[in-house]
C-alpha cells in the first residue's frame, strides 16, 4: 500500500532532483542532454564532478547583493507576519464583539486575492502618484517616500499575502488552550501578559513555528511578488532564478541558485522538524 | 433516495457518457479525414497574439476551410527556451515537436542550426516577393514576414524638440533627471535595444557584424565601455528603476511619469491609437547609432507535420490583404515589396523599410549581454 505514493514521489521529484544536482555538479549526459545542448556558459566535465558553476554563481556579486536581499526580506517579513498574526489572533481569542468579528473577517481577505492581484495593487497603492502618497501630501506630510519598486514594497507584500495563513493558524492553536488554564491563572492574580508568557506561548509553540517556518520558506522562493513590486537589483532569488534560466540562457547557473534556496529552505525545515521532536517527546514523558 | 437507485443512477450516466463520448470520435475521425490541424507558436506581447488570434488566423481559416490553424501563445516569451529545447530534442530525434510553425525570437537560432526548413524548399508563391537581403542572418532559413523597430517616443508638450541623434539623448537624459527608463534588457525588447544601441556606439563595425551573425564570447570586452556609461546613467532614470516588460514603460509613458522612452514602433502606435498613449506622445528615430529592428521571422521546424498546409498558411500572411492587416493592427512595416500593397500604405512608409533597419546581435550573444547589463549596470 506504501508502494504506489513512495514510487510516484520517486519518479516526478526524486528523479529530477537527482538530475538537476548531477547538471549543476558538470554531468551533462542523459536526462540532461537536451538542457546541455542549448544552454550557455556551462561548466561540463567527463569523469568525477567539478563545483565550477557553484563558484561561478557564488562569486557573483550580482548574487551577493540578491542573497542578502533575500535573507533581510525573509527575516524581516517572518518577524513581522508572526508577530501580527499573534497579535490578532489574541484579541479574536478573548474578544467576542463585532469588531472582532470584523477584524477577523478582514484578516483572511488576503487568502482570496490572487498574488498577482495583490501584487500589483501594492505596486499602485505605494507608486510615485499613489494612494500613500496622495493621502499624506494632503495631510501636509510632502516628502513621503515613494515605496513602489523598492525592497520594501517586496516586504509588505510578502506581509499581506502572508498574514491570513498565520492569523488561521495562530487562532486555532490559541482557541486549543483550554480556558480553565487562563482562568485559573487569572484566579492566582496573572495579568494578560503573565497569561501570554506564561501559558499560551509555551502550548502554542507548534503553531508559532509552524506560521514562522512556512512564512519564512515560502517568502524565501517567491517569485510573483518580487517580480512585480521590487526594484531591478538587488532583488530577490526568485526573479533571478528566472533571470539565469530564459534571459540568459544559463540553466546551470539557474539550477546552482534553486540549490541555494533549497539548503536555506532546509536549514529552516529543521527548526520546523526540531520543534516537532522537542514537543512529541514531552508529551511522551508527562502523559 | 436509496443505493440502489443511485447506484442505477450512476450507471447510466456513465452509459451516457460513453456512448457521448464514441459518438464525438466518430464524428472526428470522419472529419479528420479532410481537416488537417498546424499548431502555430507565438511569442511576445500582447499585440502579436491579438494579431494573429483576431485577425491572421480566423482570415486564413475562412478562406481554408479544410485547414485549422491551433494557437499557443507564450506571452513575453518567457516559454522560448523550453520550446527551443523541445524543438531541438524532436528534429534530432526526426519526431514530431508539436509545432509546425513558429513565430519568436528563437526562431533565428533555430535557423542558424539548421533545424528549420530552407526557405528554397517553401511552396509558397508569395516568398519570392519577400526581400532576398533578410534571408541572410537567418541562412536562407526562416522567413521574414513583418519588420519593426524601436524608436523614441516622447511627450511633445514637456519636450517640444526631441534629441535626434544617441549623443543629444544621452545630454537630455542628464539634463531631466527622473524624466526617462527603459525597460530590462531582459524583460523586452525595446529596453534592450536602447542598452544594446548605448553599447554599439563603442564597437568598431567590424566586430559588431561578428555579434550579429555569430557567437563570440571573447569579443564581450568590448561591452565595457557602453555598460559604464549605462551605469553612470542609474542616478538620471526614472526612480532608479528599470521596469519589466516594453508594456510597463508605455505606462509610465501614458500617465506622464516620464516624458522620453524608447518604444517598439508597432506596439507605441497601437498603443496610440487605443488611447492608452495620449495623442500629445510622438514618435522619432535617433541616428549614429539608430536603434535596432529588423524583421520577425517564421520557422518551420524540419519535422513538421502538414507542410503543405502550414505553407499555404504562410503565403497567406504574405500575401497583400494579410500584409495589410499587419500593418493596420500592429503598426508594423510589411516584409514585401510596398508596390504590391495599396496606395493608402504605400504613402504611409515612404521612406522606412524592414530591411533597411538596424539589425540586432544573435540570438547567444543576446543572452549573454542581458547577463552583464544584469551584473554590472543596476
Amino acid at each position: 500500500m506504501v508502494l504506489p505514493p513512495v514510487a510516484v514521489i520517486a519518479v516526478f521529484i526524486g528523479f529530477p532532483i537527482v538530475a538537476a544536482i548531477a547538471y549543476t555538479l558538470g554531468r551533462a549526459g542523459g536526462p540532461n542532454s537536451v538542457v546541455a545542448s542549448l544552454g550557455q556558459r556551462q561548466f561540463i566535465v567527463q569523469h568525477g564532478v567539478t563545483l565550477d558553476a557553484y563558484r561561478d554563481i557564488l562569486g557573483n556579486k550580482t548574487i551577493h547583493r540578491d542573497l542578502w536581499a533575500t535573507v533581510w526580506v525573509t527575516v524581516l517579513a517572518t518577524l513581522v507576519v508572526v508577530v501580527v498574526s499573534w497579535a490578532i489572533a489574541l484579541y479574536l481569542r478573548f474578544s467576542n464583539t463585532r469588531l472582532a468579528r470584523i477584524v477577523s473577517g478582514l484578516s483572511v481577505v488576503p487568502l482570496f486575492i490572487p498574488v498577482v492581484i495583490a501584487s500589483y495593487a501594492m505596486l499602485v497603492f505605494y507608486s510615485s502618484d499613489g494612494f500613500m502618497r496622495s493621502v499624506a501630501y494632503h495631510l501636509g506630510w510632502h516628502s513621503f517616500p515613494t515605496l513602489g519598486y523598492t525592497l520594501w514594497c517586496v516586504f509588505l507584500a510578502e506581509v499581506w499575502v502572508n498574514i491570513p495563513f498565520g492569523v488561521l493558524m495562530m487562532s486555532s492553536g490559541l482557541n486549543g488552550v483550554p480556558d480553565n488554564l487562563i482562568e485559573a491563572a487569572r484566579d492566582s492574580g496573572a495579568g494578560m501578559p503573565r497569561v501570554v508568557r506564561s501559558i499560551l506561548l509555551p502550548m502554542t509553540i507548534i503553531p508559532t513555528v509552524i506560521v514562522g517556518t512556512f512564512t519564512a520558506i515560502y517568502v524565501l522562493g517567491s517569485f510573483t511578488v518580487p517580480y512585480l513590486t521590487g526594484p531591478t537589483a538587488p532583488n530577490l532569488l526568485g526573479p533571478s532564478m528566472t533571470n539565469f534560466f530564459s534571459a540568459f540562457n544559463q540553466p546551470q547557473q539557474a539550477e546552482v541558485l534553486a540549490i541555494v534556496v533549497f539548503v536555506l529552505a532546509l536549514g529552516i525545515g529543521a527548526v520546523y522538524v526540531w520543534a516537532n521532536v522537542r514537543t512529541g517527546k514531552r508529551s511522551a514523558v508527562a502523559p | 433516495m436509496n443505493r440502489k437507485h443511485l447506484g442505477a443512477i450512476i450507471v447510466l450516466a456513465l452509459a451516457v457518457v460513453l456512448a457521448s463520448l464514441a459518438a464525438t470520435s466518430k464524428a472526428a475521425t470522419k472529419r479528420q479525414a479532410k481537416t488537417d490541424t498546424i499548431v502555430l507558436y507565438a511569442s511576445g506581447d500582447v499585440n502579436v497574439q491579438s494579431l494573429w488570434q483576431q485577425y491572421i488566423i480566423p482570415g486564413f481559416e475562412k478562406k481554408n476551410k479544410n485547414i485549422k490553424v491551433k494557437f499557443i501563445f507564450s506571452e513575453h516569451g518567457v516559454q522560448d527556451t523550453t520550446t527551443l529545447a523541445r524543438i531541438g530534442a524532436a528534429v534530432k530525434q526526426r519526431k514530431w515537436p508539436g509545432i509546425d510553425l513558429v513565430d519568436a525570437g528563437l526562431v533565428t537560432t533555430l535557423a542558424t542550426d539548421g533545424l528549420t526548413q530552407p526557405v528554397t524548399k517553401a511552396t509558397a508563391p508569395n516568398i519570392k516577393n519577400v526581400d532576398q537581403k533578410l534571408l541572410t542572418p537567418v541562412k536562407g532559413a526562416a522567413i521574414p514576414y513583418r519588420g519593426s523597430s524601436v524608436v523614441l517616443a516622447y511627450d511633445s508638450k514637456n519636450v517640444p524638440t526631441p534629441p535626434k541623434s544617441l549623443g543629444a539623448l544621452l545630454a537630455w537624459i542628464k539634463a531631466h533627471p527622473g524624466k526617462f527608463t527603459y525597460n530590462s534588457p531582459n524583460s523586452g525588447g525595446s529596453g534592450y535595444s536602447f542598452a544594446e544601441t548605448v553599447v554599439d556606439s563603442f564597437i568598431p563595425a567590424n566586430v559588431l557584424r561578428q555579434m550579429q551573425t555569430g557567437y563570440f564570447p571573447n569579443l564581450e570586452s568590448n561591452w565595457k565601455q557602453g555598460l559604464d556609461l549605462l551605469h553612470s546613467l542609474n542616478q538620471y532614470v526614472y526612480q532608479g528603476v528599470y521596469p519589466n516588460g516594453n508594456a510597463a514603460v508605455l505606462d509610465l509613458l501614458g500617465k506622464g511619469q516620464i516624458w522620453v522612452a524608447p518604444v517598439w514602433s508597432d506596439q507605441s502606435l497601437t498603443a496610440l491609437k487605443t488611447g492608452q498613449l495620449p495623442p500629445s506622445v510622438h514618435l522619432t528615430q535617433i541616428a549614429n547609432p539608430s536603434f535596432t529592428g529588423g524583421a520577425a521571422y517564421l520557422g518551420v521546424p524540419k519535422s513538421a507535420r502538414h507542410k503543405v498546409d502550414v505553407y499555404k498558411f504562410v503565403d497567406y500572411v504574405l500575401s497583400p490583404a494579410a500584409q495589410t492587416q499587419i500593418i493596420n493592427v500592429m503598426s508594423g512595416f510589411p516584409a514585401i515589396p510596398l508596390k504590391l500593397m495599396p496606395k493608402a500604405i504605400q504613402n504611409k512608409f515612404a521612406d522606412v523599410s524592414a530591411n533597411s533597419l538596424r539589425p540586432t546581435y544573435a540570438q547567444k550573444q543576446q543572452s549573454d549581454f542581458k547577463a552583464q547589463w544584469q551584473q554590472n549596470v543596476p
